[in-house]
């Protein structure tokens, strides 16, 4: 009983890692430009399927997508930007929607390039299984990427709070004209925070694609997640990020070892509705969420 | 009518209203004074319901009024206009009024409707599609007819007259007095000019850092050296 | 605008005599015309909560299938008539937008992401509470539409006119709702909140109602689906397909207006259907997806207004 409680909690935790690594771009263009960009998940998913395109048509190692990866994608993600960048009212809502009308288009897009199969590596060094003290067992993949998770997330918190670039994203995300007044380009600064997500986003979908099953409908679920653990996070917060990611990765584990796998995402929903409406600043951030 | 009892207010680190204890009975015309950040306003938006006191209590008649939310203070009677006006925009001046008409009083009266608009002469703009075509004066007293509309017991008006050259200014104040006369409405007036208090006002309560200094008539106020000192910035109560 | 009858009047004998005399033997065109009306009255519904009650749901999903649910299991389980059970269908729907109250408080995004959850969970409540909702296998042979007065209802051209009763009615309450006292109130709260608090408007308790009117609307619109298509599972009856398909429909005919929604819906449904799917069999929903961000792009007020003003333009150029 106790064993299965220590696993579920500690494969809890490594899922953290993934979960943070497709949370954190989200987070950060959330944070920096106030814009959920509901499409991100799908930039993850896109990722994903050029890692299996990589790895099927040209027997690559999975990794060495990334390259390739990080264009496309960041393309995609430049394109949104300039997209978004044409509301002129109702920013919050339009670019909402907006990006919504692009999760669909890549979702579709996925759909219709690579069909509705479901797919995974065939790199069986992703899913070795690592055991440690003879009880806690997970896959090579699940250790890999919750570590490059962490280190990401503390990256980007470093980028953000200690680097000159960090800090003008967060100049111009407080105060647009103050930072341009003092020499911050908002445009650059602003397709620099979408680019380092979706350099992100490329790292989350080969974590997704040697850890799990990838199919075209994953990008909306990736998405929903995604913005749950930045609620939960709290706006401005990127280390929240990897503690409410581990949150709901353990809450997911104990959920499906005591209860059901059905309820899975279940358990997922009532927290993000509780934080919501209890502690609308997140758990660890700061600023307002209420009308 | 209106008893506010040790009412204080504090924002972060910074006491707005401190110890305020004020009577308003009916039908009284008081004009509320004091430099600018002594808390006039707050106390408008203490009484409006806008700001929850920190401190004190309030009745409104036989009401316990903090317990009313802010929508249910036009109910019973209490009324304000704001500073910088806030009329209704996607509506004309008349919509406006049988908004604030139908919510504030529960009925719906036209005829009620056309005498506000024809005492704040607003009638012929009344219909026109944008409030945002109105000049200050319009703006000003379609603030005030909103008010009106909903039948109140109790006016507050935020510097109504500010920014209004001498004969709107002129014109405006015969129209509070009359106001005052035949409605027999209670009026709180905050107001900088010492002659507009003094020709409309018996009573004039004075505030300063967020404290009552003084509550007297008009003449003995403005002739007051603490009341004087507090305009000119030296040393406050 | 004109308010002479004979426009109105047209319209009316075209919907109930003109399309069933043309197409009511072709059971195809029927189905699709029935699905495109059934979107539409869902869009009307997210119109008036986006319009009246400022603010955007991404989850109406959940009313439809909260809708379909109780409908189907009054009848089912219970024995009711169908009518009755739609209307408490509707009334579910509207008690289940009690439940999601709380998020009247969040802002824009989270208030729309906030119904989204919420449609999930209900998704997930479907399939797992199996003793009241049969679960994952869904409910079959739901009762159709009865026969009234000699009219049988469960037939294509029966079920159309009960969903285009449902869908005028619903925008007939809109329009209503629109031009009252209420409705002039509630265009104000979008911009001044405060002000309008202080003339006595009760913006929250206003703002609740016109939730529960839309979830209503749209649980009964959910519930005629259940009784036309006999057959209701958790997946389906929460689809997000109910929650974007309206959206896109009422962004495209003119979410601003009372008839741009089902204009949408008809157009957006039947070009999906019969052009779209041809092409794309797999992802025709792709151009969808172009539409919305076309659309939010260039004419955020829908893309049949942006049409019409250059019509008008035109016009005016050549006159």
């Amino acid at each position: 009983m106790f064993e299965l409680t220590l696993q579920a909690i500690y494969s809890g935790v490594l899922t953290g890692g993934y979960y943070a690594l497709v949370a954190l771009g989200l987070a950060l263009v959330f944070g920096t430009m106030k814009i959920i960009n509901l499409a991100h998940g799908e930039l993850v998913l896109l990722s994903a399927y050029i890692a299996y395109t990589a790895e099927s048509q040209f027997g690559l190692n999975p990794i060495a997508a990334i390259p390739f990866a990080l264009v496309l994608v960041g393309i995609v993600a430049v394109a949104v930007y300039l997209l978004v960048g044409r509301i002129k009212r109702d920013r919050e809502l339009n670019s909402l929607i907006l990006t919504f009308g692009v999760g669909i288009i890549l979702t579709n897009f996925v759909l219709l390039v690579w069909a509705a199969d479901i797919h995974s590596t065939t790199t069986t060094w992703f899913q070795e299984a690592v055991v440690v003290g003879d009880v806690l067992f997970s896959s090579r993949s699940e250790i890999l990427f919750f570590l490059v998770g962490v280190a990401l997330v503390f990256a980007t918190w470093w980028w953000l709070s200690r680097t000159w670039y960090g800090r003008a994203i967060r100049a111009v995300s407080s105060n647009r004209d103050a930072a341009m007044l003092m020499g911050v380009n908002p445009r650059q600064t602003e397709i620099l925070s979408f680019v380092v997500a979706s350099v992100l986003a490329t790292v989350a979908g080969i974590a997704i694609y040697t850890g799990q099953v990838i199919q075209p409908s994953l990008g909306h679920a990736l998405t929903i997640k995604a913005f749950i653990i930045t609620v939960l996070a709290g706006m401005g917060s990127i280390p929240g990020v990897l503690l409410g990611a581990v949150l709901i990765g353990v809450i997911e584990a104990l959920t499906v070892t005591y209860w059901s796998s059905a309820l899975q995402e279940f358990t997922g929903m009532v927290l993000f509705l509780v934080v919501l409406l209890v502690r609308p600043q997140g758990l660890f951030g700061f600023g307002a969420r209420r009308g | 009518m209106l008893r506010l009892d040790n009412i204080s207010v504090i924002f972060g680190g910074l006491t707005a209203l401190s110890g305020v204890n004020l009577n308003v009975g009916n039908g009284e015309f008081i004009g509320l004074v004091g430099p600018n950040g002594a808390g006039k306003t707050t106390l408008f938006n203490v009484i409006s319901g806008l700001v929850k006191p920190t401190g004190g209590s309030a009745r409104f008649d036989t009401t316990d009024l903090l317990k009313r939310p802010i929508h249910a203070r036009a109910r019973i009677g209490i009324a304000r206009t704001f500073q910088i006006p806030q009329p209704l925009h996607e509506l004309t001046v008349r919509q406006n009024l049988v908004v604030a008409q139908k919510f504030g009083t529960g009925r719906s009266d036209a005829r009620r409707i056309d005498e506000i608009l024809d005492f704040l002469r607003l009638t012929e703009k009344a219909d026109r599609d944008a409030v945002s075509d109105l000049a200050l004066t319009e703006h000003k007293a379609l603030e005030v007819g909103k008010a009106l509309a909903t039948d109140p017991k109790l006016l507050l008006l935020d510097e109504v007259l500010a920014g209004l050259e001498t004969t709107g200014k002129r014109q405006f104040t015969e129209t509070l007095k009359h106001l005052h006369e035949e409605k027999g409405l209670a009026i709180i007036i905050i107001e900088h000019d010492i002659e507009t208090i003094s020709n409309l006002c018996q009573r004039a309560v004075v505030l300063n850092f967020g404290k009552i200094i003084a509550d007297e008539t008009p003449e003995r106020i403005f002739k007051d050296p603490e009341v004087m000192r507090s305009y000119t910035g030296e040393q406050g109560a | 605008m004109r308010t002479s009858a004979v426009f109105p009047g047209l319209i009316l004998i075209v919907l109930y005599a003109g399309v069933p005399v043309a197409v009511g033997h072709v059971d195809y065109v029927m189905s699709l015309i029935i699905a495109a009306l059934t979107i539409g009255g869902v869009a009307v519904a997210w119109a008036l909560l986006g319009n009246l009650g400022g603010m955007v749901s991404f989850g109406h999903a959940a009313f439809f299938g909260v809708g379909a649910y109780v409908s189907a299991l009054l009848t089912l389980d219970a024995g009711w008539p169908v009518f009755p059970s739609m209307l408490v269908g509707g009334v579910g729907a509207a008690i289940a937008s009690v439940v999601t109250m709380p998020a009247l408080r969040l802002r824009g995004p989270y208030f729309a992401l906030a119904i989204l959850a919420f449609a999930h969970i209900f998704r997930i409540l479907a399939t797992e509470l199996e003793s009241i909702t049969r679960g994952a296998g869904g409910l079959l042979s739901i009762p159709a539409l009865p026969t009234i007065a000699g009219f049988d209802l469960s037939t294509k051209i029966g079920g159309y006119y009960v969903i285009l009763t449902i869908v005028l009615l619903a925008m007939a309450g809109y329009a209503w709702l629109r031009q009252s006292t209420m409705g002039l109130a509630l265009l104000a709260m979008h911009d001044t909140e405060d002000a309008t608090r202080i003339v006595g408007v009760p913006s929250t308790r206003l703002k609740a109602l016109m939730l529960v009117v839309s979830a209503f609307i749209t649980g009964v619109v959910g519930a005629f689906n259940a009784h036309q298509i006999n057959f209701l599972d958790p997946d389906y009856a929460f689809s997000g397909t109910w929650t974007v398909l309206p959206i896109v429909a009422a962004i495209f005919g003119g979410y601003r207006t009372i008839s741009g929604p089902l204009v949408g819906a008809l157009v957006i449904y039947l070009v999906d259907q019969l052009v779209f799917k041809e092409f794309l069999p797999h992802g025709h929903e792709i151009i969808l997806g172009a539409l919305l961000v076309a659309m939010i792009v260039l004419s955020p007020t829908g893309l049949v207004p942006l049409v019409m003003g250059m019509v008008r333009r035109g016009r005016h150029a050549a006159a």
